[in-house]
Formats: C-alpha cells, sequence, structure tokens
C-alpha cells in the first residue's frame, strides 16, 4: 500500500511533494497490479462462459493480428531539421465472440543536431499507448478496462496514427483533456446504435485512476463523449467533457465536428476544446483529386489539405501547451502510391507575439496488417 | 469512499445491466444467423436487389460513410482478419452492431 503514496500534488523530486495543493491519491505499482490482476481474474470468469456462447463459422472465425502505421517524417521548424522515424504495431488478439485484447506501443526518435555538431542524435522513446480488454456486451455496450486513449475529441483516439493524420504536425490543442500521455488507466464503457432511422449515437464514458508507473502514467479524472452521426449526409457532431479529480479539479470541455459531404471525395473536420489553462479549435478540409479531367491517373491518388488553428492561453501555463497565443495555417499534400503507402508533404506558418515561423514537413508513412494465425492468407 | 460515489457507481453499473439485458436477446439473433443477420436491416433500401446483392450493396454504403470518416478505403484482407480488424474497429469507431455486421460483409465477399 506504501508503494507510492503521495499526499499533494506538485512534485518537486521524485518522491518530493509541496504541501500547498489539494490531495491526489495515486496508484503505486502495486495497486495497478491489484487492478491488473482483478481485472485479469473477471476476464477468466467470463472467458469460461465462452463455451455456451454461439461459435462463429471457422472461415470467419477472427484470429489474431498485428497491424499498425510506420513512417519516416522530416521537420523543419523555423529552420531546425528534426528526423522522425516512427513504428507503432497494433496487437489485436480476439477470444471468443466477445472479447478482443487490443494494444499499441509506440516507438519513435526525435533525431536532431547538437550545437556544433553535423551529426543527428536522439534517443528512442517508447510508449504504449494503450493496452485494454475489451468486453461486447450487448449490441450497444461495450466494456473496456485497462489503459485506453482518452476519447477526448476525435483527434486521439481515431485521427492519431501517423499513416491516418492528414496533416502530420499535432494539432495545438490536443493535449486539452487527454492525460500527461493521452491515456487514461481505469474503465470505460462505449458503444453505438440507431437512435431513428437516419441518426446513430455513440457515446463513451470513462474512469482513470492516478498512476505513476512507468509507461503506464495518467491523471485521475472522469469524463465523457458523445456524438450524432447522419450517415446520409455523412455529418457527425459530437461534445466531450471531462472533469479532473486531482490538482486544480478542473473541468474540460469540447465539441467535433466531421463531414463528408457524399457528392465530392472532401473532408471536413474540425474541433473545438477548452480547460483552464487554455482554448483553441482547428478546422481541417481535405479533398481527394479524383473528379479532375486532366492528368487523372496522377492526380486521382493525390489529395490536397488545408488547416487553420488557433490557441488562447489560459490563466495557467501549461508544459504541453503553447505558452503564448498562437495561429497557425497549414497546406499539405498527400500522395497515394499504394493501399497504405503514402508520400505526405506539408508548409506551415506560425504566427505569435513573440516570433512568426515556418514549419515544414515531409516524409513517408506506411500502414501494415499481418495475420498471426492460421487462415490468414488469402 | 465516499457515499456519492457509491450512488454513480451503482447508477453505471444499473444502466450498464439494463443495457446489457436489452441487447442480449438481439446480440444471439445476430449469432444465431451467422452472418446473413443483415439483409433485413438493408431489404428496405433497394427491393429491386437480390438479398446477397441488397447486402452487398448496403455494407459498400456503411464502409464508405463508416470507415471513410477516418482514413482512406483500405484493400480486403482475408475473412478471419477482417473479423478481428472489424471488431477492433467497432470498439475505436463505435460502429454499430449492425454497421458492423454489414461491413464484415461486404468486406469478406
Amino acid at each position: 500500500m506504501s508503494a507510492h503514496y503521495c499526499n499533494y500534488r506538485v512534485e518537486a523530486l521524485p518522491g518530493q511533494c509541496i504541501e500547498t495543493v489539494r490531495p491526489v491519491r495515486s496508484i503505486g505499482l502495486r495497486r495497478l497490479c491489484r487492478l491488473l490482476a482483478a481485472t485479469v481474474s473477471l476476464a477468466l470468469v467470463c472467458l469460461s462462459g465462452l463455451a455456451a456462447q454461439t461459435q462463429e463459422s471457422n472461415s470467419t472465425k477472427p484470429i489474431p493480428v498485428l497491424t499498425g502505421g510506420s513512417g519516416f517524417i522530416t521537420t523543419f521548424d523555423g529552420g531546425d531539421a528534426h528526423l522522425g522515424p516512427i513504428v507503432a504495431p497494433v496487437l489485436l488478439v480476439p477470444f471468443g465472440d466477445r472479447w478482443l485484447v487490443e494494444s499499441r506501443a509506440t516507438f519513435e526518435t526525435d533525431l536532431a543536431r547538437l550545437p556544433g555538431s553535423d551529426a543527428f542524435r536522439g534517443k528512442v522513446a517508447k510508449e504504449i499507448d494503450y493496452l485494454q480488454l475489451n468486453y461486447i456486451a450487448s449490441p450497444f455496450l461495450t466494456i473496456t478496462a485497462g489503459r485506453f486513449l482518452t476519447p477526448f475529441g476525435t483527434f486521439n483516439e481515431r485521427l492519431y496514427p501517423v499513416w491516418i493524420r492528414n496533416l502530420q504536425a499535432d494539432p495545438l490543442i490536443l493535449p486539452i483533456g487527454i492525460g500527461p500521455s493521452n491515456a487514461g488507466t481505469g474503465g470505460m464503457v462505449r458503444g453505438g446504435f440507431p437512435v431513428g432511422p437516419e441518426v446513430t449515437l455513440n457515446y463513451a464514458a470513462y474512469f482513470s485512476a492516478a498512476s505513476t508507473v512507468d509507461r503506464f502514467n495518467s491523471d485521475r479524472f472522469a469524463g465523457g463523449r458523445f456524438g450524432f452521426f447522419l450517415p446520409r449526409v455523412r455529418l457527425e457532431m459530437g461534445a466531450s467533457f471531462q472533469h479532473l479529480l486531482q490538482g486544480e479539479r478542473s473541468n474540460a470541455f469540447g465539441f467535433h465536428f466531421v463531414w463528408q459531404p457524399p457528392p465530392v471525395p472532401v473532408d471536413v473536420r474540425a474541433e473545438y476544446a477548452r480547460f483552464s489553462r487554455g482554448s483553441g479549435y482547428w478546422i481541417e478540409s481535405a479533398y481527394r483529386l479524383a473528379q479532375s479531367r486532366v492528368w487523372r491517373n496522377a492526380l486521382r491518388h493525390t489529395q490536397v489539405v488545408g488547416r487553420v488553428q488557433q490557441f488562447f492561453v489560459g490563466a495557467q501555463a501549461d508544459d504541453s501547451l503553447p505558452a503564448v497565443n498562437t495561429t497557425q495555417v497549414e497546406g499539405g499534400l498527400n500522395y497515394y502510391f499504394l493501399d497504405g503507402l503514402r508520400a505526405t508533404a506539408s508548409y506551415g506558418r506560425q504566427f505569435t507575439a513573440v516570433e512568426n515561423k515556418n514549419v515544414w514537413t515531409v516524409g513517408i508513412t506506411y500502414r501494415f496488417a499481418f495475420p498471426l494465425g492460421p487462415g490468414g492468407g488469402k | 469512499m465516499k457515499p456519492k460515489w457509491f450512488i454513480v457507481i451503482g447508477l453505471w453499473l444499473a444502466m450498464a445491466l439494463a443495457t446489457w439485458a436489452a441487447g442480449q436477446e438481439r446480440l444471439n439473433g445476430h449469432h444465431s444467423t451467422s452472418g446473413s443477420n443483415a439483409a433485413p436491416a438493408a431489404s428496405s433500401s433497394r427491393p429491386g436487389l437480390r438479398g446477397d446483392a441488397r447486402t452487398r450493396l448496403e455494407g459498400q454504403k456503411r464502409f464508405e460513410a463508416n470507415c471513410g470518416r477516418c482514413h482512406m478505403s483500405p484493400r480486403k484482407f482475408p475473412p478471419r482478419m477482417m473479423a478481428t480488424i472489424i471488431r477492433h474497429m467497432r470498439v475505436r469507431a463505435t460502429l454499430t452492431d449492425e454497421d458492423m455486421h454489414l461491413i464484415l460483409e461486404f468486406m469478406t465477399e
């Protein structure tokens, strides 16, 4: 129990606490092990009932899959070059008809030149983005336990992988509402179901415990997200809310919007987020030149992207957010060679009260998927 | 633990149990028909088409509407891989049960 119990939130050094902020409970390794043991026990109990469930035929019985994304992104940020190789494998292990264990790890490096040297140097950062056990309890409900990507807005959960995002730079407001490592450690219920002939509702509600365990750190918070999707017009609108259960005990909220007008290959996405340390928004539009009448073969693989975003500093500073009010305009080009293989480039101009700078990115991304069992071939 | 947390947890459990119970019958119905469950849902849209074609068309529509919201269309994977990937996407993208079955049908045809 006494593995790590920090009564006060602000830590000057590891193990030292300043007694000015409201108490926070943190789980240490022992408590995390207990939590994981409880989760595994629950899983084993429930797995024992799998025999009673209807089994799918062998031809469509799911097998473990290793998928994920990789890339090599070079960024020129205000003239400084950064080389960024990244691999993010996702392991999917299904059990029975209703269970799925999924995990994503990220290995990435930010290679930069040291002062006085031409060589690029950097360390490999290793993260376990999520490691979760999902149980599909009903058509309307999935129960999740473990470490999960915080469902605040849509970018962190849906658009974060390098092979999915249209522009490689993170939105300025991404850190709002997702915790210190983009993830929570605890439990979540989520699902989607039709609420009318042309409307579906999707939702997620979660609780995360504070954790200081290396690679599994998270804040103590609770929150939820819901969205309405209109398939006919391909429009989704939703909102997110989160209450921090430690430190300043602040609230965060946000809105998201996704629209793909069916007649044209255009994506329009936008998010707004606000909490005590800042607020902001981004609006992004991407157009696939599939309807071009000239150079059709080349242009139908090409996508043009534009994004505008602003961040406004709040009452307190936050290390993960810009220190001053920031406006950023970006334009990009993506070219899809094959399924999953893409070249990407973008130019952005960042405006702040301190300095204005250019941000260039150029790179290549690849999405892979391999079966980890028999029957995964053609 | 404060009493209010017992109330909150109790309400969550009650809601989860109620939802689970409401959906149990429907889920079993899906499994017992082994994938052909999606046809009735799709049958109302295009009365001139045969059941399989209707299902495929509806599956393609659902695929484009749901998967295309975030990423470009992937190629089709072998059925057993696709069954895993669609379960992953059901959780990640909060697909509805019906969407999941129709998309799986379309992607494994």
